[in-house]
């Protein structure tokens, strides 16, 4: 009896699914840093707050704010710079949105 | 043919009480990371997993056709006992998944699916039925390496997220950001479970349709019916399986951040669609625990606790051959008793060990050491610094400000040296001025005497 293995389709899984994660974690890790640049730093808060939930207070959500605020109103950019970045991080979260449905559709149309 | 439609019957109505326990079981596991960073409401969270994993099982076929059509060989087995050896498998699989949960083990649905299935045709048919070649392919070698493969990509997505966020000035670096991302990689991940999960009931009705018949051998595609009965099965399973991640909720999830969730969402999300793709049946638990492990391992001043990650990969181990030995001894009633009284005899005893474990269960108050899902056990094999070590140019940064601060320091020390040689030389002089002043006034007071 022997055992045939399609170690090929092995490499193909990994290689996918890597491909996938680096453009979707990638691009949208890009998007969040163009927006801190263009002055728009994302403070979000939990939707509900928990015992579970080390990561954030909401005290500590509202020094966030500030602090985020405090950083906008000190950044070096110009007005068109902001802009420009702001435009990059919209432009990033669409790629990473892009990635997703791509891989989807990849996998309706194979089906 | 009567009795082995009678028992195709009793195999659906088993098979989507599979499927609903797995929905069940497996909300906690799509959901628990986004609820656990406070990216999303938990009702808003079960809803939205039950709703993907009914769109997920319209999505893709190949995991069904897998089990319908390769791990056991339909011509080596004679028509009027497969149905029987089918729900032996069935029987195994459910018992061993509610002794796994009643006991708090590590287990996973779909291998106690696949070792009840071989278990129960190795002693009801024969290792021949058994089509080694598919099983090592698409369920053993997948089992060992997609939770490998989630976790490696985690590993480097949750770095890469890191690196790309990290600002070395202390000011607000966005990475809140990642909870929006979260919603929309857990929803993939439920999405991705539908697209795998549902499949292997679909796989085992199918499975069941074609040995008496009803459906022919030539197409292992599941009929409609069958697909929408799953998906909303196993979408019920997840919405019903919300009460846990509420109760979870009250303690016990590890501390998740918000960067490394998205990025071992999205590596379960992928690593499970690309596997589904290619028709590898794997176990979301294992795949989203891989991913768990390897984001956590990520984060900077992380390292595994071998011992529980040990504890955690016995138990994947043991589920296929635990459950094997389960199918294997329903399937052993049936060869003794006959099919229909073998089948009977094992449903009643399958339905009184379900009920009793489900009633020792009851005597146990549930809290997070008994509702906690899978993968956010799987969190705690990774030890997180709560004040991780600087990366290397944080390092640089540092050493550069300890220079410069010594520099100052030592410009700061020679600037008041030299005031004070300065103080004390005005000082010398002043003395001097005011010895030579007194020396002249008392010549002066000498000449005039």
């Amino acid at each position: 009896m022997t055992v045939e293995i399609n170690w090929i389709a092995f490499l193909e899984v990994f290689g996918a699914a890597l491909l996938a994660a680096v453009l979707v974690v990638g691009s949208y890790a890009v998007a969040l840093r163009l927006l801190v640049r263009a002055g728009k730093a994302p403070v979000v808060a939990p939707a509900e707050f928990t015992d579970a939930i080390t990561v954030i207070s909401e005290k500590e959500a509202r020094r966030a704010e500030k602090a985020a605020a405090k950083a906008a109103r000190k950044s070096p950019l110009t007005e068109g710079q902001k802009k420009l970045a702001l435009v990059g991080a919209y432009g990033a979260f669409g790629v990473s949105g892009l990635a997703v449905l791509a891989g989807i559709l990849l996998i309706v149309f194979n089906h | 043919m009567e009795a082995a439609a009678l028992i195709v019957v009793l195999v659906i109505g088993l098979a989507l009480f599979f499927d609903f326990t797995n929905g069940f079981h497996d909300t906690a596991n799509a959901m628990a990371t986004p609820i656990a960073t406070g990216a999303l409401k938990p009702k808003v969270a079960v809803l939205l997993a039950a709703v993907l994993n009914l769109v997920g099982a319209f999505l893709s076929t190949e995991v069904a056709k897998t089990i319908s059509g390769g791990i056991i060989r339909e011509d080596e087995i004679s028509q009027s006992i497969f149905p029987a050896i089918i729900f032996a498998g069935l029987i195994g699989a459910i018992t061993w998944n509610m002794l796994t949960w009643l006991l708090g083990l590590p287990s996973s649905s779909s291998h106690a699916l696949f070792g009840g299935l071989i278990g129960a045709t190795l002693v009801g048919a024969s290792a021949a039925a058994i089509n080694f070649g598919t099983v090592m392919s698409k369920v053993v070698l997948p089992a060992l390496i997609a939770p490998l493969t989630a976790g490696i990509i985690a590993f480097a997505v949750t770095k890469m997220a890191y690196a790309v966020t990290r600002r070395y000035d202390n000011k607000p670096d966005g990475r809140d950001g990642f909870r929006w991302g979260q919603i929309f990689t857990s929803s993939l991940v439920a999405l991705a479970h539908g697209t795998n999960d549902a499949q292997k009931t679909m796989g085992v009705i199918t499975l069941a349709l074609i040995t008496v018949g009803w459906q022919s051998a030539a197409h292992h595609e599941p009929q409609l019916w069958v697909i929408v009965a799953c998906a909303v099965t196993i979408a019920l399973g997840t919405y019903m399986g919300g009460w846990r991640i509420i109760r979870t909720l009250g303690k016990g999830l590890t501390d998740v951040k918000p960067a490394q969730g998205f990025a071992a969402e999205a590596s379960t999300a992928s690593t499970i669609l690309a596997s589904s793709a290619l028709g590898f049946a794997l176990s979301t638990t294992q795949v989203a625990s891989g991913s768990v492990i390897g984001s956590g391992l990520g984060r900077r001043g992380s390292k595994v606790r071998w011992r529980t990650a040990g504890r955690i990969m016995i138990g994947w181990v043991l589920t296929l051959p635990a459950a094997g030995a389960v199918g294997a001894l329903a399937a052993l009633l049936v060869v003794w008793l006959g099919q229909v009284v073998g089948v009977v005899v094992g449903a009643v005893i399958a339905v009184f060990v379900v009920l009793a474990i489900f009633l020792r269960s009851r005597r146990n108050e549930v809290n997070h050491s008994n509702a906690m899902s899978d993968v956010a056990h799987s969190g705690s094999a990774v030890k997180v610094k709560r004040n991780p070590p600087p990366t290397r140019r944080q390092r640089a940064i540092l050493r550069e400000e300890a220079r410069r601060k010594a520099e100052q320091a030592a410009r700061e020390k020679a600037e008041r040296k030299a005031q004070a040689r300065a103080a004390a030389k005005k000082i010398a002089s002043e003395k001097k001025a005011a010895d030579r002043e007194r020396a002249a006034a008392a010549k002066a007071k000498g000449d005039q005497r």
